[in-house]
């Protein structure tokens, strides 16, 4: 009986102790959005369309292949043709229903959608967050792209002949640790 | 002035003074509890650190919708909070805050407060029956229980500072307290402790605190006698629970932790007081952020089995100390 | 509306609803529990307030699609429902998975256990605690250390919860540089969490005596009904996938399968706590011995009808945090199966509660769900 108080009262004691000892913690919490978070390089964030780096043109193509693998369909792309290379007429994209799952980016040949490093557009209007091209464009401006783009992506994936692009364009990551 | 308006007088200021500490109580609580679970608790309201955290709350409850169920039995229902808060404010009319400073000094003060905070469990039981609700049913059910069970190791353990001190008048068991570890927790070897102990666990217990709150045991009976009252009524539910918790925190101090007295001017007795009826409150807290709860059968099987005989054989045994060592201080 | 008069009339029976929205019903869950004062006398269950259709996603997504959306249906040990399906795909197409991919996903699913298991024990012990008491606070712990974890995965993937990480024939993503020194740093400080929670509850009085002798499924039940996981395991059956059917290179590793025989709440608490450990311990292995190569065997994707699998049926499973995640395709050689059926580890786990919850008080009712941990993305589908 006096064993049992006497263990009682030990863990009791011990787990009283791992709260005491919890209090004089630092608290885990961050005080956002005063203090900003900092995202990964992967982070899949918001989705935008990007321009060509050397030429400053629209990068997509208009080839629907981001609408096609959409797993929720939230793309809808048309295509417009012209005489050098093809456009996007219209680029609607439905953000609300968006499974933020990074297929789009990973098949686009040429690497016109990215993911951001941001997902900061809480709206309290759902219509906000049907992006038109124009939209997308300007997100692309706003928020800092993710690491990941198509041809990134397929290069990491992809058995060994990745290998001698890594050579060319250092755009690979590093393979281990 | 007449006497019955000084009482009066007396009265309201000792009423708003427990509704101020009830509601800084919470927050209190509520900091601590975040520091123990490595959080920050209310921060916003009242920059910094939530200083005005409990009014907005008191103000958000009074703004609420009253909403009575349909089918509730409307007499009980709506007085069941008043009924409940009534015994839990009173109990605060019989503590002195430091000699002379209080409502009224009873020569039967211990006696009145065990008698008149046993009375909570009518109020509860109202709420529970009025609902016309299966959970609050079985919560009220529980509560009987769980209350009178433990009501009884509760009167007990406060029996053994006025069997050491010789009288039920709360000033006489503090000034029987004086002198260096004089207070009745060092009193009689381990008489003293154990007896707090066993004070202490009563109280929880009849405060359904974790880990005794299996009748307002939120993941099974979300919120139990509580569920559906909203509003008012709710805020003079939590006002009469943690007034009740404050006042045998209050009381626990007074008979056992030496009431106002302590080193210095005697005019900081009321603030000696206060330091250890917080002390004793935080003590509270913190096992009830450290424990998971148990069973009602479990609770009632600690009281009835352990604590009502171990408070019997203290109380016997502060009876021999009396014996050997002259009644009185 | 007519008013209804509750009776209690001590012999009478009361008939309490548990409903879809309850602090404790882990999900959405409706238990109407016939009461005789206590003591619980029978249980009905009804499940499907979350069914989401995937069995038929399953056919109208092809395969390349449907791993992103596979990963919902346990969404808690994401992880592992998506292995399940890339690995039933591998093995009707005749994909074979790189060493480095085996070793990364046996990686992602031994991390996403001990992240689910963070979550068992905080959210079992806010049922038993009170989501204002002890349980709170154990609660707060654990998701600080899942939270570690989820860092590491959106370092890893780019997302928290719901990672798209598997694909057919290998994995999507590889470790980013400076990844392996964080998650030996993470792992070590979760390590020494785990010791203060055992602190915190082993021995604990008030936690025993809620959780020993509750919930008790005897080894005969445990074989006979089709349950998995922990909770075979903690009723004395020795079975684990991971050893007795090795996938995912799991053949490579050294690690123990805990068993316990008491079959309550108490002995599955102690599988998982000892799971944990051996996650943990499984995890620094494959770090140390993570070999280099491609991380797919089959080139990214570009097309939505990339992958093509022959005509046949067949079964693939893995060793979910919950039991057995199994996924059943039947293929007819296009780019979208055919027919898909999953095996939900919760759905068969939670065909117990009706042998071992009559008899038993409200109280425990919560408690053995609890350790039974059902996630209902997984029952309703």
């Amino acid at each position: 009986m006096l064993a049992d108080a006497a263990r009682l009262a030990g863990a009791v004691g011990r787990a009283m102790g791992v709260t005491w000892r919890n209090f004089w913690r630092k608290p885990v919490t961050l005080m956002y959005p005063d203090t900003p978070r900092r995202y990964p390089d992967r982070f899949r964030g918001l989705l935008a369309l990007v321009y060509e780096r050397d030429t400053g043109e629209e990068a997509c193509i208009g080839c629907r292949l981001c609408e096609y693998i959409c797993p929720p369909q939230v793309i809808k792309v048309e295509m417009l043709k012209a005489e050098k290379r093809n456009y996007a007429k219209t680029f609607t994209l439905e953000l609300y229903s968006c499974e933020f799952c990074e297929l789009c980016v990973q098949v686009c040949p040429t690497d016109a959608i990215v993911m951001l490093r941001s997902f900061d557009l809480a709206t309290a209007d759902r219509r906000e967050l049907l992006l038109d091209k124009d939209r997308l464009h300007a997100l692309g401006r706003e928020f800092d792209p993710s690491w990941a783009t198509g041809n990134r992506l397929r290069d990491m994936q992809a058995p060994p002949k990745a290998a001698r692009a890594e050579g060319k364009g250092g755009k690979a990551e590093v393979k281990a640790e | 002035m007449s006497p019955i308006l000084y009482h009066t007088l007396v009265a309201f200021v000792v009423l708003n003074a427990v509704v101020g500490m009830v509601t800084y109580a919470t927050l209190l609580e509520r900091k601590f509890a975040a520091r123990m679970q490595s959080r920050i608790g209310p921060y916003y309201v009242g920059w910094p650190h939530g200083w005005l955290q409990p009014i907005a709350d008191a103000i958000k409850l009074m703004l609420k919708e009253d909403i009575v169920p349909r089918s509730a039995d409307r007499w009980v229902y709506n007085l069941a909070p008043i009924a409940f808060l009534v015994p839990c404010v009173l109990i605060f009319a019989t503590i002195p805050f430091a000699p002379g400073l209080g409502v009224a000094d009873l020569n039967i003060g211990v006696l009145f407060f065990l008698a008149v905070s046993a009375l909570e469990v009518v109020g509860l039981f109202m709420g529970g029956w009025g609902s016309n609700n299966k959970y609050a049913l079985l919560s009220a059910m529980r509560a009987v229980n769980q209350i009178i069970s433990y009501d009884l190791p509760f009167i007990f353990a406060a029996l053994v500072p006025v069997v050491l001190s010789g009288s039920l008048q709360m000033s006489a068991i503090v000034e029987a307290q004086r002198g260096l570890f004089g207070w009745h927790v060092f009193a009689g070897g381990l008489l003293g402790p154990l007896t707090f102990l066993a004070y202490l666990v009563a109280t929880i217990a009849a405060e359904n605190r974790v880990p005794f709150d299996i009748l307002e045991a939120e993941s099974e009976l979300v919120a139990g006698f509580r569920v559906e009252y909203s509003g008012m009524k709710f805020a003079l539910i939590q006002l009469g629970e943690y007034a009740h918790m404050i006042g045998t925190s209050f009381l626990g101090a007074l008979l056992f932790l030496g009431g106002w007295l302590g080193p210095g001017p005697a005019v900081l007795g009321p603030l000696w007081f206060l330091l250890k009826a917080v002390f004793i409150f935080l003590v509270v807290t913190w096992v009830r952020w450290s424990f998971v709860r148990i069973r009602v059968d479990q609770i009632l099987a600690v009281s009835w089995k352990l604590l009502l005989p171990a408070t019997l054989v203290l109380l016997l045994l502060a009876a021999f100390v009396v014996a050997w060592g002259g009644s009185g201080a | 509306m007519e008013v209804v008069e509750i009776g209690y009339g001590g012999s009478e029976r009361l008939t309490m609803n548990m409903g879809p929205q309850h602090p404790s019903a882990h999900g959405v869950f409706r238990a109407i529990l016939t009461l005789e004062g206590e003591t619980v006398v029978g249980i009905d269950a009804v499940i499907g307030y979350l069914h989401r259709c995937h069995e038929k996603l399953g056919e109208t997504l092809t395969y390349v699609q449907y791993p992103s959306i596979a990963s919902k249906t346990d969404y808690v040990a994401a992880m592992t429902s998506e292995l399940a399906y890339v690995s039933a795909v591998e093995k009707l197409g005749k994909f074979d998975v790189p060493r480095r991919a085996q070793y990364l996903r046996v990686l992602a699913a031994e991390l996403q256990r001990i992240a689910s298991h963070c979550l068992w024990l905080g959210t079992w012990c806010m049922d038993m605690g009170g989501a204002i008491g002890g349980g709170a606070t154990v609660f707060l712990y654990c998701f600080r250390e899942r939270e570690k974890i989820l860092d590491l995965f959106e370092a890893l993937t780019g997302a928290r919860l719901l990672y798209g990480f598997h694909q057919i024939g290998g994995v999507r993503y590889d470790l980013p540089a400076g990844w392996a020194a964080q998650c030996r740093e993470t792992i070590d400080v979760i390590e020494q969490r785990i010791g203060e929670y055992e602190a915190m509850l082993e021995d604990n009085e008030f936690f025993l005596v809620r959780t020993r002798g509750v919930g008790v499924i005897s080894r005969e039940l445990a074989q006979e009904i089709g349950i998995s996981g922990p909770l075979i395991r903690g009723s004395g059956v020795d079975f684990d996938l991971r050893r007795a059917e090795p996938y995912s290179s799991y053949g490579d590793f050294d690690f123990k399968v805990p068993v316990e025989t008491a079959g309550d709440c108490y002995a599955r608490y102690r599988v998982r706590m000892v799971e944990f450990r051996q996650s943990i311990t499984i995890v620094r292995q494959v770090l140390d011995g993570l070999p280099e190569g491609p991380i797919g065997s089959r080139p990214g994707v570009k097309s939505v009808g990339q992958v093509r699998v022959p005509k046949g049926e067949g079964y693939a499973r893995v060793e979910g945090p919950r039991g057995e995640v199994g996924c059943y395709l039947v293929t007819d050689g296009g780019p979208k199966p055919y027919r898909m059926k999953w095996r939900g580890a919760s759905f068969s786990n939670l065909s117990v509660l009706p042998h071992i919850l009559p008899g038993v008080k409200v109280a425990d009712v919560v408690a053995i769900m609890g350790s039974v941990d059902p996630v209902f993305g997984e029952v309703d589908r």
